[in-house]
Parts: C-alpha cells; sequence; structure tokens
C-alpha cells in the first residue's frame, strides 16, 4: 500500500491511506464515534456504503460530509458533527436556473449502476455496436460484489473475486462502454432519461433505452444498542477491508442470517481480526434443511464445497459458530461492546465484548427508480421484499426500461451477470443492432437458471423467520435518522389502521437522511400484518426524487460551463 | 338508520376545525374522507398574510378580490394562537415576521406599491433597503436588492398541528371514516342522505346537516346536489433540506417568483412556493415533479446562497384547491341544511378560521365576519 497521510480529527493527528475513506481512516485509528444526534447519542458508521447518512463528520468547515465516502487527503480537519449542524459555509450566489437550461447527454443505452449487473449489460449491448454511458454513484465502482479498491490506495487484488472485478471494468473500458463514476443519479424522468449529478453538476442523461442495476444495501434488525458506535453491517465491515485496507478494531463478533457474515468472518480473519464468534439465526445442521442443502450441492457443487470450507476456515481461526442465535442486545461496556447472544425466540445467552459487531440480516433491493417510474412490482415472501415484475429479457413492465441484478430481486452477483448479457442482447436487438457473430442469449439463460436454482435452495437452507421489531425493547430507535422508538410507533401503528404515510406524518419516522431506508420495510411489515393489508408497493414509502440525497449547489450547477 | 346531527365531508383542516368545535357543543358528529387528494397533510406550514405575488401574477383580474380577502388572513393567524391554546398543544407558531424580497429596484417598486395598499387594509408591512434588511436577514444574498417586511407573518409545525387536533377530535368522540368515497347526496326527510363506498363495502349514513370541507372535491360533492362550484386540484411540489444550524428566522418570498421558505423548529428548511407536481397512475395520485427541484432549489440558493451546501433529502406533492381566490364559505343555494367551507388562496392559515365560521354556520350563530362576498350562490349561472 502507498504513503501515509496525515489528517486531523477534533484536534488529533490521524494517519490514512491515500484511496482510503475518512471513516476507515478514522476506523483503523479506533475513532468509531463520528456524529452526535440531536436527542444526544453517538453514532458511527453503520452502512459503509453511503446509505444511512449516520457516518456524518464536518471537513474543512463544510457540514454533512459521509465519512464512508469522502476519500481523506493530506491536511483535511474533520470534527464530528453534533446536531443539528453547522451553519454552512458562505458562498456566492448564482442566477436561478430551470430544468430546461440543464445540460443534456445522450446515448443509445443508459446504464445506472456499475456492478456486476450494469458493467455486464453495458458491455453485452457496447458488443453489438451501441454507444453506451453507464452512471455509478462511487468513485470506484464494481458494486458490492467486485468491491474494488481505489486505485490510489494501490492495493492488491485481495482474491479472485476482485481480480475478476477489475478484469470486468477493463474489457468494458476497452470496448469503447463510456463510464462515468462518481455521478449520482438521484432523479428518474421516464424509461430513457435520469437526472445526475457530477463533479458539481447536473445534467440530463438521455437514451433510447435504460437498464437499471442499482444493486442492494442491508436489511435493518433492530435490537437494544444497535445505534451505538462500533455497531455496523456486515457489509460495511466487509467494505472496510476488501475496498480500503481497514479493520474497525480487533475483537469481532458477527451475528444475523445469510451466507455473506461467514464469509466476512473468515475474510477480516486472515486480515488479522479475531473473530470471536458468528451467530447464525438458521440452524443450518437441522436434519430438516439436509435437502436444501443437497440441492446446493447438485446445483453448484463447487460454491458449496467453498461455503464448507468457510466453515472449517471460521472454526479453524477460533471462531466459536452458534447457529440457531441471535444477537438480542448489544450495550457499551468498558473496554468494548458488549453482545448477548441467544434465541430469536427469547432466554439469555452467553455475552462476549468485543471492539466491534457487525449484523447481517441479508439485503434490501434498490428499486426506487424503477418505482418512481411505476414499473410494477410484487412482493416476494421468498426474499421479503418487493421483485420487479420483468420478462425474460429482464424488460419490467415500462417498455424499455431493463432491470438486472439484486435491484430488482436479490439474485446474487453471478445471476446478476448473466442478467445484465441478458438484458444488453436483447436491447441491443430491439434498438436494431447487431450482435457479434456466435452471440446468443441461450447459454446465459441456461446459466441463470442455474444460479437461479441454487440460490433458491440457498435462501431454503438459510431460512429463518424475520425478528422483525420483535428483539427490539420498547426504547431501542427503529427510525435511526429521525430517532423514533420502537413503543411510539407502535402506538402510532396501533391507532386506527394508519397507511405508511401517516404513521410517518404522525412519528417522523423515514422522514430523515436516510430517507426511510431502514424503518420503512419494517414499518411496512408490522402494518401489513397488523391490518391484513398486502405488503405491495402501496405498502412502502411512496419513492421520490432524490433518491438519494443531493447537494443543492450540484443539483442546479447546471449550465454548461 | 344512523344518524348524525351533522357529517363533515373532508377531514383536511378546515372540516377537522369544524368538526371540533360542533363536538365541543354537543353535536354528533361524523367525518367523512376520501383520502385521496389534500392539502392538509402536504402543506408546508406557512402563515401568509401579504398579497403572494404568485396570485397576483397568475390571476391579475382576482386581485380586487385579494384585496378584499385580505384582513382574513391576519385574523387566521390570529386564530391559530387561539387553536392552539385550547388544543393544549406546542404547535411551534412563531410570528417571525415574513420577507417578500426583489432583485432590483423595479420589483421593489411593485412590492412599495404593494406594501402601501396593504397598509391601507390594515396590516403592519414595511418596506426594507438593502442596508436594513442586511442587519435583520444577514443570511440573504447579494442578489437581494431589498424586501417586503410582514411583520405579523410566520410559520407553524403542520404534523404537530394535524396531529394534535384529530387526537382532540378522537377525544371528543368524534367519529371518522378514512378511505370513503361518497357516491352519492340527497336530501331525505329534514336531513341529508349520504351513500358512500368504504373498503369494499357499500353504506349510507343520514345527517341533519352536511358540511362541504372536502377541498378540490367539493365541487364534485356540490354537483350532486346540483350546485356548481368550481374547485380545481392543483398538484403542488415541496422540497426539504437535512437540518442545519438555526440560519433562515424569516418566511422569505419573492415579488417575482414562486418560493416560499423557512426552517423548521428542528432546523430543516422547507422549499415550496407553487412549483407544480403532477398526477400519475389511474387513480391519479399526485407526485411530485423532478423539473420542479431544479427550479424552485435554484431559486433558493439564488436568494440564500448558503443553501446551496446543503443537501435536499426529501420532496413530496400534495393538492392545493384552487377556486377565484377567495373562501367558498355558506348555504348551498337551495339546501338550507348543506354549507360549503372551502378557504382561499393560503388554506392552511385560513383553515381554522373557515372551520369555525363553518360550524357557526350550521349552529345557526354569527360567524363573527361578513361572508356575505364568499357565498357559493356566485357560480350559479345567471338564468
Ligand atoms: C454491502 C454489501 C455487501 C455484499 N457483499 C457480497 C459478497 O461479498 N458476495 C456476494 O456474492 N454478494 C455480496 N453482496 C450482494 C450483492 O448485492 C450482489 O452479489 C451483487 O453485487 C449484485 O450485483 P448488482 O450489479 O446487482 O449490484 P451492485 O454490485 O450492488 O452494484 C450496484 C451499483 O449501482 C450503483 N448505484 C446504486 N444506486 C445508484 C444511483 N442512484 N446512481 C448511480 N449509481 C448507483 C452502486 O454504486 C453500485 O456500484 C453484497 C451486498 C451488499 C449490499
Ligand atoms: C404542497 C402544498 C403546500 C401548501 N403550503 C401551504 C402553506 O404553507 N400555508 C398555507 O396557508 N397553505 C398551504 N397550502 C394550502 C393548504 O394546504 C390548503 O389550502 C388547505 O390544507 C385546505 O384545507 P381543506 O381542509 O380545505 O382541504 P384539504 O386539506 O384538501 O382536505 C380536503 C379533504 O377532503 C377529502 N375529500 C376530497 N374529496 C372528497 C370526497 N368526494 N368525499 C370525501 N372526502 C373528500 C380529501 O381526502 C381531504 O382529506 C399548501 C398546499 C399544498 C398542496
Ligand atoms: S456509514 Fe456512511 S452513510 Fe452509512
Amino acid at each position: 500500500m502507498s504513503d501515509r497521510l496525515t489528517i486531523t480529527f477534533e484536534g488529533r493527528k490521524v494517519g490514512a491511506h491515500p484511496g482510503q475513506s475518512l471513516g476507515a481512516a478514522l476506523a483503523a485509528s479506533g475513532e468509531l464515534a463520528l456524529r452526535q444526534t440531536a436527542g444526544g447519542d453517538c453514532r458511527g458508521m453503520f452502512c459503509g456504503m453511503g446509505v444511512c447518512q449516520d457516518c456524518l463528520v464536518t471537513v474543512d468547515g463544510a457540514p454533512n460530509q459521509r465519512a464512508c465516502m469522502v476519500k481523506a487527503a493530506d491536511g483535511m480537519v474533520v470534527r464530528r458533527q453534533a446536531a443539528p449542524g453547522e451553519t454552512p459555509p458562505a458562498r456566492m450566489g448564482a442566477a436561478p436556473i430551470l430544468f430546461e437550461n440543464l445540460q443534456t447527454v445522450t446515448a443509445d443505452v443508459l446504464v445506472i449502476g456499475g456492478g456486476a449487473g450494469g458493467l455486464s449489460a453495458a458491455l453485452a449491448a457496447r458488443s453489438c455496436g451501441l454507444d453506451v454511458l453507464l452512471l455509478d454513484e462511487r468513485q470506484t465502482e464494481g458494486g458490492q460484489y467486485y468491491k474494488q479498491p481505489s486505485a490510489a490506495l494501490k492495493a492488491e487484488p485481495l482474491d479472485r473475486q476482485q481480480r475478476d472485478g477489475a478484469a470486468l471494468r477493463q474489457r468494458c473500458e476497452g470496448a469503447g462502454v463510456r463510464i462515468i463514476d462518481g455521478a449520482e443519479t438521484f432523479a428518474a424522468l421516464d424509461a430513457g432519461s435520469v437526472m445526475a449529478t457530477h463533479a458539481g453538476r447536473t445534467a440530463v442523461y438521455r437514451a433510447r433505452a435504460m437498464v437499471i442495476a442499482t444493486g442492494a444495501y442491508e436489511r435493518a434488525v433492530p435490537i437494544p444498542g444497535w445505534t451505538l458506535p462500533g455497531v455496523m453491517t456486515t457489509g460495511a465491515l466487509q467494505t472496510l477491508w476488501r475496498s480500503h485496507r481497514a479493520l474497525p478494531g480487533h475483537r469481532i463478533l458477527i451475528a444475523g442470517n445469510g451466507p455473506l457474515n461467514l464469509q466476512v468472518a473468515c475474510e477480516v480473519m486472515a486480515a488479522g481480526a479475531d473473530v470471536v464468534a458468528v451467530a447464525e439465526a438458521a440452524a443450518l445442521f437441522a436434519p430438516a434443511r439436509a435437502g436444501a442443502a443437497l440441492r446446493m450441492a447438485l446445483h453448484d457443487p463447487s460454491l458449496t464445497a467453498a461455503g464448507l470450507a468457510l466453515m472449517a476456515r471460521a472454526r479453524r481461526g477460533g471462531a466459536s459458530l452458534r447457529f440457531g442465535q441471535v444477537a438480542r442486545a448489544i450495550s457499551a461496556v468498558k473496554g468494548g461492546l458488549e453482545v448477548e447472544l441467544g434465541s430469536a425466540t427469547g432466554g439469555h445467552g452467553e455475552r462476549f465484548v468485543v471492539d466491534v459487531v457487525a449484523l447481517g440480516y441479508g439485503f434490501q433491493p434498490s428499486n426506487e427508480l424503477l418505482r418512481a417510474l411505476g414499473a410494477r412490482h410484487d412482493h416476494d415472501p421468498g426474499i421479503r421484499a418487493l421483485r420487479t415484475v420483468r420478462t425474460r429479457e429482464c424488460e419490467t413492465t415500462v417498455p424499455n426500461l431493463f432491470a438486472v441484478g439484486d435491484a430488482c430481486g436479490l439474485g446474487g452477483a453471478l445471476a446478476a451477470l448473466e442478467e445484465g448479457e441478458i438484458a444488453g442482447l436483447a436491447i441491443a436487438e430491439r434498438l436494431g443492432a447487431r450482435s457479434p457473430a456466435g452471440v446468443s442469449t441461450n447459454a446465459a439463460h441456461r446459466r441463470l437458471e442455474g444460479h437461479r436454482r441454487f440460490q433458491a435452495a440457498l435462501w431454503r437452507l438459510y431460512d429463518a423467520p424475520s425478528p422483525g421489531l420483535s428483539l427490539a425493547d420498547d426504547a431501542t430507535l427503529i427510525c435511526r435518522c429521525e430517532e423514533v422508538s420502537k413503543a411510539a410507533l407502535l402506538a402510532a401503528m396501533a391507532d386506527g389502521e394508519p397507511s405508511i404515510g401517516a404513521v410517518k406524518r404522525r412519528t417522523r419516522a423515514g422522514m430523515g437522511r436516510c430517507q426511510g431506508r431502514y424503518c420503512g420495510p419494517l414499518i411496512a411489515a408490522h402494518l401489513a400484518e397488523e391490518t391484513g393489508r398486502p405488503l405491495d408497493e402501496r405498502a412502502l414509502f411512496a419513492p421520490r426524487a432524490p433518491v438519494k440525497p443531493v447537494t443543492i449547489s450540484d443539483l442546479v450547477g447546471g449550465s454548461p460551463p | 338508520m344512523s344518524g348524525f346531527d351533522v357529517l363533515v365531508a373532508g377531514g383536511g383542516i378546515v372540516g377537522m376545525t369544524a368538526a371540533f368545535d360542533l363536538a365541543r357543543e354537543g353535536r354528533s358528529v361524523i367525518i367523512v374522507d376520501e383520502g385521496r387528494h389534500s392539502g392538509t397533510t402536504a402543506n408546508a406550514g406557512s402563515l401568509h398574510i401579504q398579497m403572494q405575488s404568485r396570485f397576483i401574477r397568475m390571476y391579475p383580474e382576482q386581485v380586487a378580490d385579494l384585496e378584499r380577502s385580505l384582513p382574513l388572513y391576519p385574523a387566521g393567524a390570529a386564530h391559530w394562537r387561539a387553536l392552539e391554546a385550547e388544543l393544549g398543544v406546542d404547535l411551534e407558531i412563531k410570528s417571525s415576521g415574513g420577507l417578500m424580497v426583489a432583485d432590483d429596484a423595479e420589483q421593489f417598486a411593485f412590492l412599495a406599491d404593494k406594501c402601501a395598499r396593504e397598509r391601507r387594509l390594515g396590516l403592519d408591512v414595511h418596506m426594507l433597503e438593502r442596508a436594513e434588511l442586511a442587519r435583520i436577514a444577514p443570511y440573504l444574498g447579494d442578489a437581494v436588492h431589498g424586501a417586503e417586511l410582514c411583520v405579523e407573518e410566520g410559520k407553524l409545525n403542520p404534523l404537530k398541528a394535524n396531529e394534535a387536533i384529530r387526537m382532540t377530535l378522537q377525544a371528543l368522540g368524534v367519529q371518522r371514516l378514512d378511505e370513503a368515497v361518497i357516491t352519492a347526496l340527497s336530501p331525505a326527510g329534514h336531513g341529508i342522505e349520504a351513500r358512500l363506498s368504504h373498503r369494499g363495502g357499500q353504506r349510507s349514513l343520514s345527517a341533519g346537516q352536511v358540511i362541504l370541507a372536502a377541498g378540490s372535491g367539493t365541487g364534485q360533492l356540490a354537483a350532486m346536489l346540483g350546485v356548481a362550484i368550481p374547485t380545481v386540484a392543483e398538484p403542488l411540489h415541496v422540497n426539504v433540506t437535512e437540518a442545519t444550524a438555526p440560519l433562515i428566522g424569516h418566511l422569505v418570498q419573492h415579488a417575482e417568483r414562486m418560493i416560499t421558505m423557512k426552517q423548521l423548529g428542528a432546523g430543516q428548511v422547507v422549499i415550496g412556493g407553487g412549483w407544480p407536481a403532477r398526477f400519475t397512475g389511474p387513480e391519479e395520485f399526485p407526485t411530485v415533479n423532478p423539473a420542479s427541484m431544479i427550479g424552485n432549489l435554484s431559486l433558493a440558493q439564488h436568494i440564500v446562497p448558503r443553501l446551496g451546501s446543503l443537501r435536499v433529502i426529501r420532496t413530496w406533492a400534495g393538492v392545493n384547491t384552487t377556486t377565484d381566490g377567495q373562501c367558498v364559505l355558506g348555504k348551498l343555494p337551495g339546501h338550507d341544511n348543506v354549507f360549503s367551507a372551502v378557504p382561499g388562496d393560503a388554506g392552511y392559515t385560513l383553515g381554522p378560521l373557515v372551520g369555525r365560521m363553518a360550524a357557526a354556520l350550521a349552529m345557526g350563530r354569527d360567524p363573527g365576519h361578513d361572508i356575505a362576498r364568499f357565498t357559493p350562490a356566485r357560480f350559479a349561472k345567471p338564468g
């Protein structure tokens, strides 16, 4: 890794590597408490991917900077941000503009999101000669599976996963896909156009067809203490290591449900962390699950073997594996965080004191742009989330709007790759472009079928009832941003049969910076259960622009230079 | 058949406050609300008093009527304070003053003229030159040339207000049917019968009197009784920023362009002022218009450049009601027991006052203001 640079945090000098995020540099030096809430609590990085907004700091006088997204630079002066944030700095005004004054950028095909799904869709469409523009909000894309480290970090790829990601990106660039990094798509206008901010300006991007490949973010399961600094999602822990080569602490406990937890346990152990325990809500080795395990092994023996090898590795590394257990509560104690494990249904279990707790309960699709455009979604109880209704070619119910990867239903990276190729080629055919000789989607469809069957078996193996709000106590915050407790929410939800919008207006839950991404699905599921109303699109918060918070000066910095 | 003293059609701010007064006086009241198009659940909480330049610009022919309605606005804002005391809940009402800013000498002159007319009508308004303005509103940018200050203007927290009234009505035993669509209204004996479809079923209700407080839906209900009230649904867009330290003290508007902005107690800045939203889908749900984000927020940053460093975190859409700029308040022609209660522009400011006046009419009392001009009879076709 490259040379160190120095930043100042609350008056203390902290070292960082070029390319690292501020959050990663701070975490590596033990600074986990970042923002202070209106209620007086401290928060730290939770999602590690720009969604939760709990890592806000003031950087060189500018408030509201996400430590997990801002790259460290030599000499930066960083401070904790206390609610409601400092007065924004003085700046020059600008003459007012209108939407019509925005610059328009056109292409044949627009791809939103540069993970496995988006890159592969872009490559396929480009291989047929189409002009393809790919926008990704991150500076270094590759998405959640490939998790590319920043080039400035000069870090060697950790494994095949990262090497494959770098290769796919290179193939896209080599083929002439126009990739715009750091372009936040904040609004969808119609099936072929979006608005995005990039380098401090907003433009309208227009194309004849569009692929939404915005991936997923992690699902919340509130438990007492889940808002403490040092408690983060499993994905955040993974990102810190894989993208930034930083560990937020030495003693780590990982708990939740799903295959990512064990994988990340092994990844951070290899990096030198002491993973004291991994709690998995599903009783994986219960005889009832043998069928699912067998089906997995049939569909993808190598992935199944890899899974078993992970368990063995985690055990060898000294992690205690607890199946059928969850983290029930976390509290701050002298020397770290005390976690209590136990069964999801009750009773007290063993306690561990650690530096970091990672909670991973699977994913939520980032389908806001699709829903805003009116693409139909159905609730899928199998993934406990909305699934985008698509044709075999991955076209949504809105003509010329395609959707691939985890954004439309949590199929995993390998499925995202195949869906991308299928969508890219289908668009080429739709637009009358010629595909290279010998390319057909039959093989991709066949592989996709296999991945889907493997995934389905994997879901069954890991199936465990969703804890929902059941592990939270009355005082546990459900809406992290607006600090709304479970008791307040339950009271609001029990009064009449309110819509989710009415619950939001009564309690302010969902009105904060994360835009209801964590509390929204929990409230929706609870209301649906109580009222018997369907858990459909209308049960969730309305998908509205901006789908991510956007800085006003970027939003209106529109006219061409 | 179940009978109520009064059926209130529409559970927005007007319907709720009318029901409040009626129930306090011992009337049995039911509120029936369709729950689709509402201004009350979406409004931005500005207490408007001075004439909004957007209406002067959009409907120049209505200016005379606007001026005649003007005295109602300070009364409406004052009534909010009275209501706050009656509810016993802090609604975060602030008379922080309202500034309408001008970019240049010409706009300043337009405002000075408006200011003089408003003073004659009894408003506490003043013109502020740049230097004086910078003293009381240092957050304004260099582009601002001067402003008109309306001392009594301000804001409140509509979320708190709506919730406080809802809870009070519940405690008073006012029934409320949500997601209920009135499909027919007809005279029956001494009262009125309403047919409803409610969550998939059909039912009917009878009441001695009916108050039509259905905002943009009022016209459709009045038509069921053969009366024309031209209410139009106007979908509007609102933006809100992340919270920041106290920055903008006043309610801020512009002399020529559509904008209202103010900072809430919790620190967020709410920016709206009449930018269009749109209706989507077969059910015509109001939804935001991304293009409105650009125009509205760009104007906000022009007036208060510091806003440029904040992020907009949410937008929403709601449905405003427009008629001819004035209240539609009074007995329906030909129906002694049906009253319309639609506030004029800035209807949240006027809402509780209009609700109270409608309740007074239903109880045969003096509404306390001269409301002859507001009669729904004004829309009747001659002949
Ligand atoms: C934190 C996390 C960790 C994960 N780790 C693993 C793992 O180790 N192994 C595994 O198999 N699976 C992992 N997954 C599951 C992962 O979702 C899929 O494996 C795979 O990455 C899906 O590919 P995708 O292309 O659909 O989405 P992603 O790879 O998530 O790519 C989506 C891309 O869209 C971009 N984007 C999103 N919204 C916008 C917007 N509004 N504007 C512009 N760009 C946008 C994002 O920056 C991102 O690069 C993880 C998921 C998460 C959320
Ligand atoms: C985005 C936005 C911001 C605003 N900001 C401000 C502001 O800052 N300050 C201000 O003073 N004013 C503001 N207004 C205007 C204000 O909100 C409205 O004028 C006011 O709320 C009107 O109240 P109401 O009770 O008459 O009607 P509404 O609030 O519209 O309520 C009418 C009710 O009737 C129901 N209904 C409709 N049709 C039927 C039917 N057929 N049967 C049964 N029920 C029916 C609806 O569901 C609704 O609940 C704003 C409006 C909007 C849209
Ligand atoms: S940790 Fe930075 S936004 Fe979630």
